[in-house]
């Protein structure tokens, strides 16, 4: 944490090669959120973009003193995600064919049988379309809760609402997303 | 205590999580274990963690890291440029510049290369090492000779200030020179070369100035001088 405060201290002096840094050390996290969001992989790259540009534009006002810089990059990136989601509200009808496909899994998938594999694809992929059908609210949280392990006041923090309506809200969308599952006829064995 | 269908759903996530203190966690299980409702909704939202669990780290492209670069900082070439330059600017780069300046000129210096008058023949290697030979020498001349002086001058002193402290072997360790000869020459007996006449009339003007400056030895060999 205190390598990134350090590293967006020599951005802001100009050094290219910090920013380089910054972006390489979080890509993958901000794209997992942006995917796990959109279930969709092009968008997800594109709001990746979108958000380390924005970044990049307001890096001058990140303070350390008011939180770790991944907070604040989630923060931007959750602000972004439901932006992008109330502009393309309109626009999505209905889930196209890649939302539907799994998407393979590139961790620790080595070490697991074919049948293990495919087992773990396409409950991955049932999952991650369950997830896209719960509200952005209750997706969001969660998102950084389950997927990105983020702790309640972290998570306080990056929605901007009480702990309260944090730890309610993880609560529903656990329920919802458990509802959805079993709609889509994945249940407990 | 007893708890509502209501109360365990919204306890739910603490349940989950391993939140719930022993006495909130004896409610809730007295309750789910005997609720139709709530037996199945807890085992549904468990199900649906675990394999909420089982998600992994998606990899992105790897253009994703490129493009976002070139996005935020221009394309690839652009960057090297920057970046380039922005070593430039580096103190040890600045330093070492100037050093390698600073050592140029004095070999250019020490060569007889003239700026004013530059010419491409003063350049050549044979040039520059013929007179950069003599410029050493030349040094080492004018060095030798200035310590020969300084020799000279620390022997009269301190002849001087053992006369100042011994005033009775006064007569015998000052020097006896011709009244009608200048200091520093030999007796009867000219000076080989100019050089050394130049020497000679040095020594004998410190002698000058050394006895103008002690009144004690105006008795001997001052007074003679200053004639």
């Amino acid at each position: 944490m205190e390598q990134d405060a350090q590293l967006v201290q020599q951005c802001l002096q100009g050094e290219g090669s910090a920013w380089e840094e910054l972006v390489r050390r979080h890509t993958r996290r901000v794209f997992n959120i942006c995917y796990r969001f959109t279930g969709n992989r092009a968008e997800s790259e594109d709001l990746s973009q979108d958000v380390f540009l924005r970044i990049y534009r307001t890096l001058g006002s990140y303070r350390s003193a008011h939180g770790g810089f991944a907070t604040w990059m989630t923060s931007v990136t959750r602000n972004l995600l439901i932006d992008h989601y109330r502009r393309t509200k309109r626009d999505r009808v209905t889930d196209s064919l890649e939302d539907k496909m799994p998407v393979v899994e590139n961790k620790e998938s080595a070490g697991r049988r074919p049948d293990e594999q495919a087992l773990l694809g396409e409950l991955g992929g049932q999952v991650q379309s369950a997830l896209t059908r719960l509200s952005p609210e209750l997706r969001e949280a969660v998102i950084l809760r389950d997927l990105q392990q983020l702790e309640y006041g972290e998570i306080q923090t990056i929605l901007a609402v009480p702990e309260g309506t944090v730890k309610s809200r993880i609560n529903r969308g656990r329920i919802e997303l458990a509802r959805v599952l079993q709609q889509m006829g994945v249940r407990p064995s | 205590m007893t708890w509502s269908c209501e109360q365990t759903e919204a306890r739910l996530s603490d349940y989950l999580d391993g939140l719930l203190q022993p006495v909130e966690q004896t409610a809730f299980d007295s309750h789910v274990n005997t609720c139709e409702r709530c037996t199945p909704l807890v085992a549904s939202v468990s199900h649906a963690l675990g394999a909420l669990h089982t998600l992994e780290q998606v990899e992105p492209s790897p253009r994703l890291v490129d493009a976002i670069l070139t996005a935020t900082q221009g394309p690839q070439t652009w960057r090297s440029a920057k970046r380039w330059l922005r070593g430039l600017q580096s103190p040890r780069f600045v330093y070492s510049v100037v050093s390698v300046a600073a050592t140029l000129l004095l070999i250019l210096t020490a060569s007889g290369f003239s700026l004013r008058k530059p010419k491409l023949a003063d350049l050549a290697p044979a040039t520059i090492y013929r007179r950069a030979n003599s410029q050493v020498h030349l040094v080492y001349a004018h060095s030798a000779k200035f310590v020969s002086d300084l020799r000279v001058v620390y022997e009269i002193q301190s002849r001087m200030n053992e006369n100042e402290q011994n005033p009775t072997v006064r007569e015998g360790t000052i020097p006896q020179t011709s009244p009608s000869k200048d200091p520093g020459r030999t007796d009867g007996t000219n000076p080989a070369t100019p050089r050394q006449q130049n020497r000679a009339n040095d020594v004998g003007r410190n002698l000058q100035i050394l006895a103008a400056e002690c009144p004690l030895l105006s008795g001997s060999f001052g007074e003679r001088s200053l004639r």
